[in-house]
């Protein structure tokens, strides 16, 4: 498939990003490893008439410790986040939501910061131009209602990345510089569950680091998927516990990664609450290539999946 | 028109400077420019592979790169793998095991295969499983491609 016109602009530092992003007046978008964004433009589903590489800026590709938090830069490679000792022996949902992540090149290529940004998903919307035309556009492709549930006028696509539902259950920030200044928001905050605009970063901002605290964990990510080798997730679960309680994230059903909280990761009762409440919130519907019933039965029986291997309960 | 952008790399053991579209992949540079059609388009999309080449040691599906970033990269594709008129070892093994059917995918597998190599002198299968897994094959059913890595894995070993 051939890219429509846009002109290329690598970044030296943050600074000259931001400065190259205001002098294309919010047409431009950012590139990182380019796996979500460029199929993206070549469905025209973004239409830049810039884009800005910020591979090049080295300061956003370090993993570094300080301070009690371990800061990621936005620009590390999902396959070097995987390897990197820190991850793997402290972070056990975030490293086992790597592996799950597309496929080893692939890896190779996305970025952290692009897999957290990467934009939601639809059977009906992720198609090519020619295919949304013959079809007629769906309301978040500028028509008059949802393709999926007719006659709503919100979207119901899905937010597939597989890292950020593992971060937020290890309590990560984001750190995002932008014309404003910067920022550090708590990644969970980051989700607005707006089809249309669904990160809350401003115009020209940029996720520069991702910091989680340096609290070795116990956890687990459990991933609903057709194609084992390489798929995004129908439904994903990932938890993380310290001490008694657990953190629950549910990703890959909605427009936003949904978390609960489990005081004793031990007790019977409290993960049943959460199952109810987990399969009460997801609210799948006929856009991705398993029925919506099956994913939404699948939410509770990831959860107790991911739990059980969590605390150690056999497999 | 759009102005065309100056990129220069290293290509099979030689330097290039090309001028091209800033939207232009790398994929399309390499089949259309370089007259190097070895990496194959496929989907288009960065789901099966079949465009995979070595940039910087590093396999990358070159229907998702733009021809700029590639910019003072070293690329290896599977035109150059070829040394003194004698095959790389995993070419002759995937020959001898069977391992082309319709020969899509081949070049793609190659060079996944060949990072894998390179970084990782002796693999196990399952470390081969994992990485194939990035390329989609619709003949053969992998076994024999497997095979042919594990095979030019021990050959290169001695």
């Amino acid at each position: 498939m051939v890219l429509p016109k846009f002109e290329y602009k690598k970044a030296k530092n943050v600074a000259d990003a931001i400065a190259l992003y205001k002098g294309r007046k919010g047409k431009a978008v950012y590139l990182a490893g380019g796996t979500d964004l460029i199929p993206l433009i070549k469905q025209r589903l973004s239409t830049p008439s810039a884009v800005i590489d910020l591979k090049g800026i080295d300061e956003l590709r370090s993993v570094t410790s300080k301070d009690g938090w371990v800061e990621i830069g936005a620009n590390v490679t999902l396959f070097e986040l995987k390897n990197n000792p820190v991850v793997r022996n402290n972070f056990p949902a975030l490293y086992e939501s790597l592996e799950a992540t597309a496929c080893e090149t692939l890896q190779m290529r996305g970025t952290i910061g692009g897999n957290i940004l990467q934009e939601t998903r639809c059977l009906e919307h992720n198609q090519s131009l020619e295919w949304r035309t013959a079809r007629g556009f769906c309301l978040r492709s500028g028509g008059k209602e949802c393709n999926v549930v007719k006659g709503s006028k919100i979207c119901f696509a899905n937010y597939c990345s597989d890292n950020a539902p593992a971060l937020v259950t290890l309590g990560a920030e984001a750190k995002l510089t932008g014309p404003e200044g910067t920022r550090t928001i708590k990644l969970s905050t980051l989700f607005t569950g707006d089809a249309l605009r669904p990160f809350a970063v401003n115009a020209g901002e940029i996720l520069t680091h991702i910091r989680v605290p340096a609290k070795k964990t116990k956890g687990a990510y459990e991933k609903l998927r057709v194609r084992e080798s390489m798929d995004y997730p129908l439904v994903g679960v990932a938890v993380s516990a310290t001490g008694a309680g657990a953190k629950i994230c549910v990703g890959g059903v909605g427009l936003k990664p949904r978390m609960y909280e489990l005081k004793n990761a031990g007790i019977e009762a409290g993960i049943k609450e959460i199952l109810d409440k987990a399969s009460t919130d997801a609210k799948p519907v006929a856009n991705a290539v398993l029925s919506p019933a099956y994913r939404k039965k699948m939410v509770g029986v990831l959860i107790k999946r991911a739990v059980k291997r969590t605390i150690g309960e056999g497999k | 028109m759009m102005k065309t952008t100056r990129v220069s790399f290293e290509i099979n053991n030689e330097k290039v400077s090309l001028d091209v579209r800033p939207y232009e992949t790398l994929l399309e540079t390499l089949r259309e420019r370089l007259n190097l059609t070895g990496a194959k388009e496929a989907c288009g999309m960065g789901s099966c592979g079949a465009c995979t080449v070595v940039m910087n040691g590093v396999p990358v599906r070159s229907c998702l790169v733009l021809t700029p970033e590639a910019e003072g990269t070293v690329i290896a594709t599977v035109e150059g793998l070829r040394q003194d008129g004698k095959l790389h070892p995993l070419q002759q093994a995937f020959m001898e095991k069977g391992a082309v059917q319709c020969g899509f995918c081949t070049s793609g597998m190659i060079m996944t295969a060949k990072a894998l190599l390179d970084r990782n002198k002796k693999p196990t299968k399952k470390d081969i499983i994992k990485t194939i897994s990035s390329n989609i094959c619709r003949c053969t059913g992998y076994k024999k491609i497997i095979e042919a890595v594990e095979d030019a894995a021990k050959k290169a070993n001695g």
